[in-house]
Formats: C-alpha cells, sequence, structure tokens
C-alpha cells in the first residue's frame, strides 16, 4: 500500500513538473573577452578559470570586456554586442538533465554553430575575425552553482 | 663589398645582441650602403611570418585526441574513460533500487516528453539511441575549428580571407 | 630545485614549475595540463622542421612521452619551457636526419655572390610603399610553410628555433651546438632563401646569373680564400 501511494505521488509530481521541465530556466554565466597576440603575456585574473582552455591558443594576452549572468529558457535568444560593433546571438536549443545545446551566431559572418556540452563544460567561442593580431570570444559555462 | 661580407650576417640582429662595436659598425654600414638597407628592409617586413604561419597550421588541426593519446603512452587513463566509469556505478546504484526507481522515471519521461510537445517552442526531435559524447558539434556557414579539451570546446573562427575584419 | 620568488601575478614559469611538481607526484592533470598548454608550439616547431604534418603529429608526441620519462631529472635550472623545447629540437631534427637523402651540405660562410640582387625585395617590388603591403603579408604567411619546406634542414631548424621560440644566438648557439658566428651566418643563408623562395610566390622571376658573372665571383672567391 505504501509503495503505490509513493508511486502515485511521484507521478503527480511528474505530472506538475512536466511543463517546468520543459521550460527549465538556465543559469548561465556569459563572458566577452579579448585574445592579443601582441604585448606581454598575461590574463586577466578573472579569467585564470579559462587557463586550461586559452593557453594552447597562440593569443598571449588575455582581458575581461563583460562579464554577465543570466537566465536563458529554451528557444529564447540572447543578443550580445562586441566592442567592435558586431553582434553575436546565442541561443539555449536543448536542455538535458546534465547536458546543454547552445546554437552560436555570428550575424556578420553567416556562421552558425551548434555545441552540446556536459554540466560543469564551458564553451569558449572566437565571435570576430582576428584584427592587428586581437580576437573576441564569447565565454559560456551553465550551472554555475553547483547544484 | 668587403664590408658587406662582414656586415650581412649581422643583419636582423636583436638589440644587445651584437657587441656595441658590431652594433655601431651595422648602423654606419646600413646609413651608407642601400643594397644592405634594402637588404634589412626585406628581413624586417617578413619577420615572424614563419611563427605566424606554422603557429596557424597548429592551430588549425584537431588536437583533440592529443594528449589522449599521450597520456596513453605514458600510462595514464583519460579523465573521459574514468568518468564512464563512474556513470557506469551511478547506473548499478540505480539497479539497486528498481524497485521504486524504475516505474518512477519512466512515467517521469513520459511525462517530461508530453510537457514539451505541449509546450516547447519546437518540436523535440528524438535522436536515435547512442553513446552521448560528452561534445556534439554541428558547424554551418564560414569556416570554424574546434578544439576539444577537457574543459570544454574552443571555437577558433577560420582565418579572414581579407583583412577588413 | 630553483624557483623564482613569487610576484603579485604568478608567472607562467610558476605555473609550469607547479605543473611540473603535481606531474611527478603522479598526478595525471598536472602532466595533461603541461601536454595541453604546449602541443601546438612543440607541433609547429616539429612541423617547421620534419616539414610532414603526420611526422609531426609523431614528434610532437614522442617529445611529451621523453618529457614525462625525464621529470625526475628536470632539475628546474632552465625553465620548463626551455628544457622542453630543447628536447623537442632534437627529436625533430633526429628525426628528420633519418629520413634524409643525402645531400650536399651548404656551407655557413657568407661570400660577395651571396649578396647579389640584395636591392630586390619581394615587398619593395612589387608594392613599394604600397598599403597593400598588409594584405601581401597576409598572402605570404600563407605561403611560408611551402617556402620553408624548400630550405635545407639546418637553415628551417634555425629560422624555426628563432622565430617560434625567438632564441637569441647565443641561445641558438647553445641549443644547436654551434659557434655564435655561425649562428648568424646560417640564419642569413636562411633568411635570403626564404626571400628566393616567396619570390617565385610573389610572382617576381629569378634573377639568374649571366655565365660570365658565375665565372667571376667564383675567381674572386678563390682569390679570397
Amino acid at each position: 500500500m505504501r509503495r503505490r501511494i509513493a508511486f502515485a505521488c511521484v507521478c503527480l509530481v511528474g505530472i506538475v513538473s512536466a511543463p517546468a521541465l520543459a521550460r527549465a530556466e538556465v543559469p548561465v554565466h556569459i563572458r566577452i573577452i579579448k585574445g592579443s597576440k601582441n604585448g606581454p603575456a598575461k590574463m586577466d585574473d578573472s579569467l585564470l578559470v579559462l587557463k586550461k582552455q586559452l593557453s594552447p591558443l597562440a593569443y598571449v594576452q588575455w582581458t575581461q570586456e563583460t562579464d554577465e549572468k543570466r537566465t536563458m529558457s529554451k528557444g529564447k535568444i540572447e543578443f550580445f554586442k562586441l566592442p567592435n560593433g558586431d553582434d553575436v546571438s546565442l541561443q539555449l536549443r536543448d536542455e538535458q538533465p546534465d547536458k546543454v545545446t547552445f546554437e552560436v551566431v555570428l550575424l556578420a559572418r553567416k556562421t552558425h554553430n551548434k555545441l552540446t556540452v556536459e554540466r560543469g563544460q564551458r564553451i569558449v567561442h572566437q565571435v570576430s575575425g582576428e584584427k592587428d593580431g586581437s580576437a573576441f570570444f564569447l565565454t559560456v559555462i551553465v550551472w554555475p552553482d553547483a547544484r | 663589398m668587403r664590408s658587406c661580407v662582414r656586415i650581412a650576417p649581422m643583419i636582423g640582429s636583436r638589440p644587445g645582441e651584437l657587441p656595441a662595436e658590431d652594433a655601431r659598425a651595422l648602423a654606419a654600414h646600413l646609413e651608407t650602403c642601400a643594397a644592405c638597407r634594402a637588404l634589412a628592409a626585406r628581413f624586417e617586413a617578413t619577420d615572424g611570418l614563419v611563427a605566424e604561419a606554422l603557429l596557424a597550421r597548429a592551430n588549425a588541426r584537431d588536437f583533440a585526441p592529443f594528449v589522449d593519446q599521450v597520456m596513453a603512452r605514458v600510462g595514464h587513463r583519460s579523465p573521459r574513460a574514468a568518468a564512464r566509469t563512474d556513470r557506469r556505478s551511478l547506473l548499478d546504484a540505480l539497479r539497486e533500487r528498481w524497485r521504486i526507481a524504475v516505474p518512477a522515471l519512466a512515467a517521469a519521461v513520459v511525462l517530461a516528453a508530453v510537457g514539451t510537445f505541449m509546450y516547447g517552442g519546437e518540436h523535440v526531435v528524438a535522436e536515435p539511441e547512442q553513446r552521448l559524447a560528452s561534445l556534439e558539434v554541428e558547424l554551418s556557414g564560414e569556416g570554424s575549428i574546434v578544439l576539444q579539451t577537457s574543459d570544454g570546446p574552443v571555437v577558433l573562427l577560420a582565418p579572414d580571407d581579407d583583412t577588413g575584419s | 630545485m630553483n624557483f623564482r620568488s613569487r610576484q603579485d601575478v604568478p608567472t607562467a614559469e610558476d605555473d609550469d614549475l607547479a605543473l611540473v611538481q603535481r606531474a611527478r607526484s603522479g598526478d595525471a592533470e598536472g602532466f595533461r595540463a603541461l601536454v595541453v598548454r604546449y602541443q601546438r608550439k612543440v607541433y609547429a616547431v616539429a612541423l617547421g622542421i620534419v616539414k610532414d604534418a603526420d611526422l609531426a603529429w609523431d614528434v610532437a608526441q614522442d617529445v611529451f612521452v621523453r618529457v614525462h620519462r625525464g621529470l625526475d631529472g628536470f632539475k628546474g635550472e632552465s625553465a620548463f619551457g626551455t628544457w622542453l623545447f630543447r628536447i623537442a629540437t632534437h627529436v625533430a631534427i633526429d628525426s628528420v636526419r633519418r629520413e634524409r637523402v643525402t645531400q650536399r651540405d651548404d656551407v655557413d660562410d657568407v661570400h660577395e655572390g651571396d649578396l647579389e640582387d640584395a636591392g630586390e625585395g619581394i615587398l619593395s617590388t612589387s608594392l613599394g610603399n604600397d598599403p597593400r603591403e598588409t594584405l601581401l603579408r597576409h598572402e605570404l604567411a600563407a605561403k611560408m610553410e611551402a617556402a620553408l619546406a624548400t630550405l635545407p634542414e639546418k637553415h628551417r631548424t634555425i629560422l624555426v628555433l628563432r622565430e617560434i621560440e625567438g632564441l637569441s644566438y647565443e641561445e641558438l648557439a647553445e641549443r644547436l651546438g654551434i659557434h655564435k658566428g655561425t649562428v648568424m651566418s646560417r640564419l642569413f643563408h636562411a633568411r635570403k632563401k626564404m626571400q628566393a623562395a616567396l619570390r617565385g610566390y610573389a610572382g617576381v622571376p629569378h634573377r639568374t646569373p649571366a655565365p660570365a658573372d658565375v665565372e667571376r665571383r667564383a675567381t674572386e672567391r678563390e682569390v679570397e680564400e
């Protein structure tokens, strides 16, 4: 009898939470950073967590341009203005319990890239061509707070 | 011309690399010799291009498997292989509680699928059952290069054809 | 082991040493981090020396395997990067020399004949002070690898080390086991050959010396020697 009640409760929770699951709000941490091949090698302190992903690249100097936390839901597009005036859009395409799919669109370059990452992984995406040895990148990490 | 023969190997030296006397001799010679001045200009114009070209090639190459191959050769398992072991352990733990977990999980999955169909902006297209990779990438439009690191992917844009941007 | 004193922001070298310590104590993530940090640059050096992309990949892997094996012996007297690229240089050179077809060695000395057509440059001929110089630089960069591959191994090697690692004359002399004067003249020859190879890509015709000139230069060299 107890097991039947427990099973019924689980189903009820499932019914109530299904829409919420479908429209899950995903907290994301987004930065725009600038990499430069010129100048002494250094990295803003706030970017040290990205060292593993950035150090293999040819850029030696890294600075943070913007830093935001947003909540994204499936289908919703977020726009970001780059310091060079270009626009980049980010859309949450799919969301599963431990992975999420983003689409990054670079409007000036007609580039659409869809990337699926696991919880705890970060996407680092170049979002501008290189000019005078520098380029801009977008970084996205989901569920920044451990749960 | 004989002084050109002596001076030529000094062209392209960096500050501090030549003894003071040679540095002065080089500077004095370049003031009077157009041929060596032209040579110095050519060297300076192409300085760094070798590094630029080779590093660009290195950046364009997919290095995703490199570190795993090295680690395998030196006898270390990749973190991804270790993570797969951890996922299997989780399934084992679930199996122990199958009497309650399986029916509840099945119900939740069905309800989530129904809920998504009703409320989602797009249909969720069921993907064929396949082993999930930690990273899936679909690229379209102008060229992009993906580097895979254990912290996540790094997507680079192919070099511009023009210098406009 | 000698450690530099800590500054406000840790240097890349401090970071390397920390990873070396971790790798030494069996921490796989420490060694993995070192590999990821240096893998592309090691590959780039190898590619410049051995020319072939697949061989360069294998060479780069061999380098890190040797580094792993030799970690206990790394005393920290030089920077980790310096030690790493020293190994990379030797592995790459050994690899290409094993496969090299015997060819006449170029002399390192510089002679008058080497300074012929010094006034003709790719950029000065094609562009002068043209602002398209930047565009040509990009185009040339795309041709550099092919041009580099036409050079003999010892010229490729010295140019690659000079440019990618930024080694000074003294460091090149120490790395390659040659005199500083030989470094300078070998670099000169390497750059001249690159200019000649790139001239073809820029559409500037090579200047073939007239037979009379060749004979005159040979006579001059004999007189000098």
